[in-house]
């Protein structure tokens, strides 16, 4: 990768009835890779895969063959290969070093299930990545490591979080960031964490299916965005969240845009209300399913059909509801009620802005699966 | 190399401070989670405002435990002739920091200021001096307007109204805008509760970092304008501390910059910036 420095001034237009948008500038000295980066080679493929029995919800427990099973058809039929090796490799090889990433906001009810990313680091393993150049890794220590996943992976692959204690920037890079004033907090910098500048050569990233208070859902761009740089809570203020734009922009910052190669959704659970947390059992549901793509908008698209019909049966107000009246600092209490007006737009304005994806349903190809 | 000249003075055995003096804060932060405000930052009791307003005078301080080295490090970086009384905990915090001090060379560097602010002695305006101070904006006190900046900021004038003064915040934030982030001579990123200052000749230039957590702040990042090409790091606490990720951010429209980390801040650092 061409390392000379780079510098983008970013300026974005009003879109979709957003206030006036702030002005970033993205500060990187990388440039895209040379292969395809996001959407990938699979622009608008979503391979959707089911299983009734994938998880026994009596005990909240996930079948761990079944998930096998999901893993391997989900990702032969993305990639038209003929085994799993094939298909992995079509993205990994055994020079790579693999950053995972997982999302552990809503632990330890919700997180990416240890099960799903066991059988991700089994599958890196098989096409020859080395133990030790793989990463499971989350923003924050407490979160990540209340989820164990070091018993789903053999010794030697790295668990570890990127801010460490929090409020720590020693683990960002201080020359990729973007700079933005919201609300005139006095740092204006969100900086990329230092593993994905100079330590990964590839990601797949894998987000929960949630419902998120702010952005709306918090699927594949938001878990990239947030998840992967440093002081992004200033975003929001009050009712007002900047996710409508700023998810976009920092999802499409070299290089983490050209090292995310591959987005497995876990849906196996999901959230309809109150987001990204999970402190209320009145708000998970059991989608069972996973869906699997290079496209992270096209995927996006998907989870927002799915936790807007589920708000809607359960007689919640839609995802896209502005309305001042429903604003409610409390309303992880009340499903009819949200704590910022929430900016579920923010995945049209990455596909419009960015390029990051295919946003149009109708251009969407979904395969569906059942297990 | 000559140290810097010290104007502290612990108090002990039941001394006062001389009557005149004047009374600042127990420097620190309170962290107010659970209050109603219009910032979701944390309060900072810093004193440099109240000692650049009064040049000349003599300053008070009562202090407790670690609190002391704040303190002595506060009175040093504004030049302060403070008076200190503390606690046995704060004596010995004191003691420490006296110590550190004691390495700092001399130098004869100005206050570097993007903008004037002709103090009318209100209260509005000592509230907005403490805002700059804790928003970082570099200002120099002044009696009348000076022409050689291009922002002189005067309360009760057609730009800078009393009504308006009422919202201090609001005033700093406006007068934050007015210079532009891009064109201050210094920046910080990476902490609400950290506050700088910078002084300046030719060739050199010397950043004061304070920090008024109580707990160490990490990878700092510190934006200072100026072709610098070296900077020596002296930290309170930490032997053999060094700068990390210099970087040359090359000539802006309000000409070079450089940046730098501090690894891990404790309650003071001293940086000496120069050029080959």
């Amino acid at each position: 990768m061409d390392r000379r420095t780079f510098l983008q001034l970013a300026t974005a237009p009003a879109l979709l009835g957003s206030d006036e948008l702030p002005s970033y500038k993205v500060v990187s000295r990388y440039t895209p890779a040379n292969g395809p980066h996001m959407p990938g080679p699979y622009r608008g493929v979503v391979t959707r895969v089911h299983s009734e029995n994938v998880v026994d919800t009596a005990a909240d427990r996930v079948d761990q063959p079944t998930v096998d099973r999901m893993l391997s058809a989900g990702m032969g039929t993305l990639t038209g290969a003929k085994n799993d090796k094939d298909a992995w490799g079509a993205f990994f090889s055994a020079s790579d070093v693999v950053g995972v990433k997982v999302n552990c906001s809503g632990a330890p009810a919700i997180r990416a299930s240890p099960e799903i990313v066991g059988g991700i680091v089994r599958n890196l393993l098989a096409v020859g990545v080395k133990a030790d150049n793989i990463y499971i890794y989350e923003r924050f220590l407490d979160q990540l490591t209340s989820v164990h996943y070091e018993r789903v992976v053999p010794q030697g692959v790295n668990i570890v979080a990127i801010e460490t204690p929090r409020g720590s920037l020693m683990g960002y890079d201080p020359k990729t960031y973007v700079e933005v004033s919201f609300f005139g907090e006095d740092d204006t910098r969100s900086n990329l964490a230092r593993l994905v500048t100079e330590r990964f050569t590839k990601i797949v990233n894998v987000p929960n299916a949630k419902e998120h208070q702010a952005s709306g859902v918090t699927g594949c761009l938001k878990n990239l965005a947030y998840g992967d740089f440093s002081n992004v809570a200033r975003s929001h203020m009050r009712s007002k969240t900047n996710t409508f734009s700023f998810i976009g922009t920092l999802a499409a910052v070299e290089p983490l845009r050209s090292k995310c190669v591959l987005h497995i959704m876990d849906g196996i659970r999901a959230i309809w209300h109150g987001g990204p947390f999970s402190e209320d059992k009145r708000y998970r549901f059991y989608p069972r399913l996973m869906m699997f793509g290079t496209d992270p908008v096209a995927i996006d698209r998907l989870l927002l059909d799915l936790i807007e019909d589920k708000r809607k049966a359960e007689g919640a107000p839609s995802l896209w509801d502005r309305s001042p009246d429903k604003i409610d600092p409390r309303a992880h209490r009340d499903f009819h009620k949200n704590t910022f007006i929430r900016e579920p737009g923010h995945i049209e304005y990455a596909a419009t802005k960015f390029g990051l994806g295919e946003y149009d349903k109708n251009r969407i190809k979904v395969e569906s699966l059942e297990v | 190399m000559l140290a810097a000249a010290l104007l502290l003075h612990l108090l002990t055995g039941g001394a006062e401070a001389p009557a005149d003096a004047v009374k600042l804060n127990e420097p620190g932060v309170q962290y107010r989670p659970n209050e109603a405000s219009a910032t979701s930052s944390p309060w900072i009791d810093a004193n440099g405002w109240q000692i650049l307003r009064a040049p000349g005078r003599k300053f008070a301080y009562r202090v407790k435990g670690e609190t002391a080295g704040l303190a002595a490090a506060e009175a040093f970086t504004y030049g302060a002739d403070a008076f200190l009384s503390a606690d046995a905990s704060g004596e010995a915090a004191f003691g420490r920091m006296l110590e550190f001090l004691k390495t700092v060379p001399a130098a004869d560097l100005a206050p570097v200021a993007d903008f004037g602010v002709v103090d009318d002695g209100s209260d509005e305006a000592g509230e907005l001096l403490n805002l700059l101070t804790r928003m970082n904006l570099l200002y120099r006190i002044e009696k009348k307007p000076d022409r050689s900046f291009h922002l002189n900021v005067r309360l009760g004038t057609k730009e800078y109204p009393r009504e308006e003064a009422q919202d201090p915040s609001a005033t700093a934030h406006k007068i934050r805008s007015q210079i532009g982030d891009d064109k201050r001579s210094l920046r910080v990123y990476g902490s609400e509760v950290v506050i700088a200052r910078l002084v300046g000749g030719p060739r050199q230039a010397r950043v004061f970092l304070l920090n008024y957590a109580g707990r160490p702040v990490l990878g700092l990042r510190v934006r200072v304008r100026g072709a610098y090409s070296k900077g020596e790091l002296r930290e309170s606490g930490v032997a053999d501390a060094h700068l990390q990720d210099w970087t040359p951010a090359g000539q802006t429209e309000g000409g070079p910059l450089v940046e730098f980390t501090v690894p891990e801040l404790r309650a003071f650092a001293v940086i000496d910036l120069s050029r080959n």
